[in-house]
């Protein structure tokens, strides 16, 4: 026992040693300042990271490995260092019950008769007030439950899952104390457990010898109460493997941990695995099974946000080369969902979705939403839903729901009494709950008329507003729409106008950025595909591979949220380009007699929230004229897609439209040259495609009106 | 009782502790174990296989627990409904200087001192309940573990008095120091054991019939205990049997003692009180299929002229059945056969649905009731939900969680795999359907197609996988159950079928079991053939989906399993081809 002991002095030593002497990264004695802080009454809890130890210049491993394998007991060892260390308070506070107390016992102390008498020493548990917490290191990944295995007992270990129960928070014993009342001593009784048997006897030295069985009397107010509160954990569902249950821990939380979690928060605990001491009847069966809880050390909760989404390990490397890669765009858009088939331009508009735009706020207080809202129209069964799906999945703030399903006020916020205290309390529907996230609304056209309005204020001004049983408030809901509909009669009708077919208000439409139609044409080459994946699945069991290796929604989710932290402005020479570009759109649509859609100002700030998208998803902080480009010809498409039908009505065919529009911009500079680059930009903001120009100016090359540079297929006009 | 020789069957636990010894004194440190087997398995593994003591071994049943004693091996068959989660124990202890184990045990053998050297070992809970719509025919005859548990009646009641004087009695309660609670612990004690010696295995089989699971089935809850063996082997819902130790209640649970511990640091079995569900600390395990249900398993080879035979007679049968509506029988049995064999994403990839449409409330009575028979009798595992608006509003379909008695409350979908189950929506009256009934539409949907069921944790939803044929009988097309396959029913007749032996239901059974579970493919040829044919017929109807096309496919891999081939032919594809033709012409 002798040597044990010689150890733990050593310990206790080389724990001092480390107290006194560890410097954080700005050279402060960050330990010695939290002790003065304790001295002073304004902090309680000593929190020792167990990373500052690993990273402390002199480390003994061997000391470290014990610390993590015996962390109760180093407890204990480092709570004496404390008590060596503890500074005299610098500044003056109100002495509480307990100071009073300490003193007296001081006082008292001296004149202690049998001072000999170990009953009658005071515990130093009981000079202390403040609590001291051994936190795990927040290197690598936390445990789940199921990892915890028999010989983890005794040792730190940081779970991460969901908390399902939390019990009230109640005083726990910590050292009871009588006085006697025939000697007239403190008796001092330390509890190490949840149960324990109470003196009943004065056991001091002097009754001992009078051979008086003094009666005791428990003092409460002298007595250390600690705040305890019970609570359990449970697997997190990514985390139970396919086909198992989750498992459940209970968690000891003491002092200043309490009230730290509610049930449903998502939380990371550090903490001691312990045994249960079993007491009285049960522990003739302790002997063979025992209960086991986790003793909290530290609580972090787990943010599912963006901005709070912290890169992990090897992520901030991948996610340089990804940048680096000149077809990011392309490669992202086409990780989305991977198991769709086709949809290219769909899925990089709702990568956009995913990266936003920066909110803007204007010197009046003006907000100006940076989320990008996006409606999905199409016939049922063109794979909608599983896109919604995906993107929910991908976000990691989403929340899914149907129109059918949720009522505005499911929707919005409800006000709610509750059952227990019969007290109004305010309860977030879907799209609050999706602040600073994404919110898909999946069958938007079966929702109720006076449902869909609810929805209005949230997507522009998103702002969530109650006048409801005397409570009156607004509440966030900074979160971008996805909605999906299926066309007025179910299926697109071809013979009515596309206006017909939508059926949704034009105030609703108008605060879509893009409006996307997915038609289901019959098509010789699609049904073959379908035939041929589908006879594979069969066959193979698997789905036929896709050509290109997905990235993996974390890789997803990390490189959108690294993207997200830019906010990229308008550089001034840009300006000009878009308002143009603006006025042109303008222009064509006071030219058609029937104009599809309504060209305002929501368009106008539309362009700028793709472009700065696309702009954050370059990783710059300027907006270049590439992104308008690629946003006007994005707003270009999801008008296609709708009133397609139109174009070829018109007569023009797509090479004879490619020429004119060549023509027409080739005019409007002035100029007899246009390389490659420029044309392609022009016509594929009209919605056509690289093939159809190449095969455009092959054409017209034949007929002398152009010259095609035979390298870059530079256009060079013939003038007649 | 611990003998040189031990009796694998009456004295399981001798084999355990003198391996335990052997290992010992050949200097293994018990720390160095960890739970892991010390060769403990291996001889039992060679006494049931290789000397095939496994036929010996008694089944755990209502009726056989009344002479089964504690301690002795025993066979139980059952489905994992729950996981209680993991148990520490103290494993090996020493006891003064020799190292003792409490493996396989619920109480210790000798009383521990608290001071003593101990080791904590962990083990696994399974919950497990008889499997959910067993079928009387699974149930095994009398006759199989008969002549045992006959020779043990005779000497079991005085021997049951004897042992529990004897050794077998855990912990002496002088061992109790004189704390307050003793007291009463004692004088509960006293007043438990006279109901205890004689009736404690009465009352298992009783409460058993009681729990609700299992309405004439063959086999009470049982608390299994696991070790040595992968998480990952056993799943939720898995059927499965254990050889083991059967541990009988022999303490009293201490529920008093629980206003001393309030808080959830609850004994996480509290809510499986031993006298209601046996513990078995299991030793081997053995997941059982459809096949193994069947009374007395041919291993013939499923040749494609038996098959065949076999397979014109079941036809038969089942026209017979339906009223002679030939269609509708072929649907039926490539509904029967019908098994999901391959996941892709969130498809099912095998399953084939039947929704029989034209059902006239009088018909039900008639053709529903004749169909629920047959299908009992030809399936080990089937269940009947008949659909109304009240049933739907109040019944629990999807597991549940509660976190308050800290278990898997089951629901009426929590089935075992190959599971057949009947919706008869022809009760359904209009309604307004609640919140709970609203769920319980989206939970059948979503098992209809996706073939998954969410297990409801209150803070978020896990999806389970399943495999369950599902029938609905309905008058219209159901909406609420969106089925694979539509067939309007049209019986032509309503001629009582002719009675059937019960080799001929064996072999059913069997064709039914075997066939399903053949392997398939296509060949490259087919292959181009389907694919050509695939795109014909979208060309056709514009309404035809990927799961259309996929419905297709999997009705030729059904039709040639049902002739017991094993790739699809040209004859078979054109028969489905053929079939369809026919059930559209129906719809029309």
């Amino acid at each position: 026992m002798t040597t044990k002991d010689l150890d733990f002095n050593a310990d206790i030593a080389l724990a001092k040693d480390f107290l006194s002497n560890f410097a954080d990264a700005t050279g402060e004695a960050k330990y010695l300042n939290i002790l003065q802080d304790v001295a002073n009454h304004k902090t309680k809890a000593v929190q020792i990271d167990l990373e500052d130890l690993i990273n402390y210049k002199d480390l003994d491993e061997e000391f470290l490995r014990r610390v993590t394998e015996n962390t109760r007991r180093y407890i204990g060892i480092f709570s004496n260092a404390v008590d060596e260390l503890m500074p005299e308070s610098t500044e003056a506070f109100t002495d509480d019950d307990h100071d009073i107390l300490m003193t007296q016992r001081t006082d008292e102390g001296g004149e202690g008769v049998d001072g000999s008498d170990p009953l009658q020493k005071m515990p130093p548990e009981i000079k202390r007030y403040y609590e001291l917490y051994i936190k795990a290191s927040s290197k690598g990944r936390p445990f789940t439950i199921r990892e915890v295995k028999a010989s983890n007992i005794g040792q730190l270990v940081r779970i991460s899952g969901i908390v399902t129960r939390c019990s009230d928070v109640k005083p726990l014993m910590k050292v009871a104390v009588y006085t006697c009342e025939d000697c007239g001593f403190e008796i001092y009784q330390e509890v190490t457990a949840r149960v324990f048997m109470p003196l009943f006897e004065c056991p001091s030295k002097r009754c001992d010898t009078n051979r008086r069985k003094g009666n005791v009397i428990l003092q409460l107010r002298a007595s250390k109460f600690l705040r305890f509160q019970e609570a359990k954990i449970q697997e997190l569902a990514e985390h139970v493997p396919k086909g198992h249950i989750p498992r459940t821990m209970t968690v000891h939380l003491r002092g200043e941990l309490t009230r730290k979690v509610a049930p449903g928060d998502v939380v990371e605990f550090s903490g001691i695995f312990l045994p249960i001491p079993y007491t009285g009847f049960r522990a003739m069966r302790a002997g063979l099974v025992a209960d086991t809880y986790l003793e909290a050390m530290s609580v972090t909760h787990f943010k599912r946000k963006y901005e709070e989404y912290e890169l992990r390990g090897d992520e901030e490397e991948q996610i340089a080369r990804l940048a680096e890669d000149g077809d990011i765009y392309n490669k992202l858009s086409r990780s989305l969902a991977p198991e769709i088939f086709g949809h290219d331009d769909i899925k990089k508009a709702l990568l956009l979705l995913l990266v936003g735009a920066p909110h803007r706020t204007l010197k009046d207080g003006m907000k100006i939403r940076g989320d990008l809202h996006i409606c999905l129209m199409g016939d049922p069964g063109v794979a909608k839903s599983q896109l919604l799906k995906h993107i929910i999945n991908v976000a990691p703030r989403g929340v899914y729901t149907t129109g059918r399903g949720s009522s505005g006020v499911g929707l919005t916020a409800a006000v709610q009494k509750d059952p227990v205290t019969n007290e109004m309390v305010l309860e977030g529907g879907a799209l609050v709950l999706a602040d600073m996230g994404i919110c898909a609304i999946d069958e938007f056209d079966k929702m109720d008329e006076s449902d869909r309005t609810a929805i209005h204020e949230v997507m522009e001004q998103q702002t969530v507003s109650i006048a409801k049983a005397g409570i009156t408030t607004s509440l966030n809901a900074r979160t971008a729409v996805l909605a999906a509909a299926n066309p007025a009669w179910g299926r697109y009708d071809l013979r009515r106008t596309p206006a017909e077919n939508i059926n949704l208000p034009h105030a609703l439409l108008s605060r879509f950025d893009l409006l996307w139609l997915i038609l289901d044409r019959a098509d010789m080459d699609n049904d073959l595909e379908m035939a041929r994946h589908v006879v594979y699945v069969h066959q193979n069991k698997e789905s036929p591979a896709l050509g290109f290796t997905p990235l993996e929604p974390s890789v997803l989710r990390a490189y959108i949220s690294a993207a997200r932290r830019l906010s990229p402005s308008v550089p001034r020479e840009l300006e000009e380009y878009i308002a143009t570009a603006y006025s042109s759109i303008r222009q064509e649509e006071a030219r058609s007699n029937a104009p599809h859609s309504y060209t305002t100002v929501r368009t106008l700030l539309s362009i700028l929230r793709i472009s700065a998208a696309l702009a954050r998803l370059r990783f710059s902080e300027t907006v270049a004229q590439s992104d308008v480009d690629e946003a006007l010809r994005l707003m270009q498409m999801s008008k296609f897609s709708l009133y397609s039908d139109d174009r070829q009505k018109s007569g023009l065919d797509a090479i004879s439209d490619i020429y004119s529009i060549v023509r027409d911009e080739a005019a409007r500079g002035n100029r007899v040259d246009v390389s490659y680059a420029h044309a392609l930009n022009w016509i594929s903001r009209k919605g056509y495609s690289e093939a159809q120009l190449k095969e455009c100016l092959e054409e017209y090359a034949a007929l002398n009106v152009w010259q095609i540079h035979p390298h870059t297929f530079d256009i060079r006009f013939i003038d007649a | 009782m611990v003998g040189p020789q031990y009796d694998f069957l009456s004295n399981p636990l001798g084999a355990v502790r003198s391996t335990f010894d052997t290992a010992i004194a050949s200097g293994t440190d018990p720390s160095s174990f960890e739970g892991r087997d010390w060769g403990a398995l291996p001889l039992f593994r060679r006494f049931l296989f290789d000397q095939s003591g496994i036929s010996q071994v008694p089944l755990l049943t209502p009726t056989s627990i009344r002479f089964l004693r504690p301690h002795t091996l025993v066979r139980y068959r059952g489905m994992i409904q729950d996981m209680p989660g993991n148990e520490f124990y103290v494993g090996a202890y020493k006891d003064g200087s020799v190292w003792r184990t409490n493996k396989f045990m619920d109480v210790s053998q000798y009383p521990i001192c608290s001071s003593a050297d101990t080791r904590i070992w962990e083990r696994r809970l399974l919950y497990c309940v008889p499997v959910p719509g067993l079928s009387p025919w699974t149930e095994v005859s009398a006759e199989e573990f008969g002549n045992l548990s006959m020779d043990w009646m005779s000497d079991s009641r005085e021997k049951r008095r004897r042992d529990e004087e004897s050794s077998d009695a855990p912990v002496s309660y002088d061992e109790v120091q004189d704390s307050p609670n003793s007291k009463r612990m004692r004088e509960g004690e006293d007043s438990s054991t006279s109901p205890h010696s004689s009736g404690a295995a009465t009352d298992i089989a009783s409460s058993a019939t009681r729990s609700g699971y299992d309405i004439g089935s063959n086999s009470p809850p049982c608390l299994v205990k696991v070790y040595d063996s992968p998480e990952s082997e056993m799943k939720l819902n898995d059927i499965f049997e254990f050889v083991g130790i059967l541990t009988s209640p022999e303490l009293q649970e201490d529920n008093e003692d629980s206003d001393l511990s309030n808080g959830f640091s609850e004994d996480p079995l509290r809510h499986f009180p031993p006298n209601q569900v046996p513990r078995l600390h299991c030793f081997i395990h053995r997941k059982l299929g459809i096949r193994d249900f069947l009374q007395n398993n041919p291993t013939v080879e499923p040749k494609p002229d038996l098959v065949k035979g076999i397979r014109e007679a079941l036809l038969r049968h089942l026209t017979a059945i339906l009223g002679n509506d030939d269609v509708t029988s072929h649907f039926m049995l490539l509904h029967l056969l019908s098994k999901v064999h391959a996941r892709d994403n969130d498809l099912a990839v095998g399953k084939l649905s039947l929704n029989l449409t034209c059902f006239k409330k009088e018909a039900v009575s008639v053709f529903g009731k004749q169909l629920t028979l047959v299908l009992k009798n030809l399936l080990p595992f089937t269940f009947c939900i008949p659909l109304t608006v009240e049933y739907l509003n109040t019944v629990s379909l999807a597991p549940k969680k509660n976190y308050d008695t800290n278990r898997l409350e089951t629901g009426v979908l929590q089935l075992a795999e190959g599971s057949h189950l009947i919706v008869d929506e022809t009760k359904l009256d209009a309604g307004t359907l609640n919140s709970v009934g609203v769920e319980n539409c989206r939970l059948l949907k979503n098992l209809m197609e996706l073939q998954q069921v969410e297990y409801d944790f209150k803070y978020y939803k896990m999806d389970m996988k399943t495999d369950t044929q599902l029938l609905i009988l309905s008058e219209g097309k159901s909406n609420i159950l969106p089925a694979d396959v539509i067939v309007p029913f049209h019986p032509s007749s309503s001629s009582c079928p002719e009675a059937v032996t019960a080799e001929v239901l064996e072999a059913w059974r069997w064709y039914l079991a075997t066939v399903r579970q053949l392997p398939h493919s296509i060949e490259q040829e087919m292959q181009k053939e389907v694919e050509r044919d695939l795109v014909a017929a979208r060309q056709e109807d514009r309404s035809l989906g990927p799961q259309d096309l996929s419905r297709l496919l999997t009705m030729g891999r059904l039709m040639s399993l049902s002739y017991g081939e094993t790739s699809l032919s040209l004859e078979h594809w054109q028969m489905v081809k053929e079939l369809e033709r026919l059930r559209r012409q129906r719809l029309q």
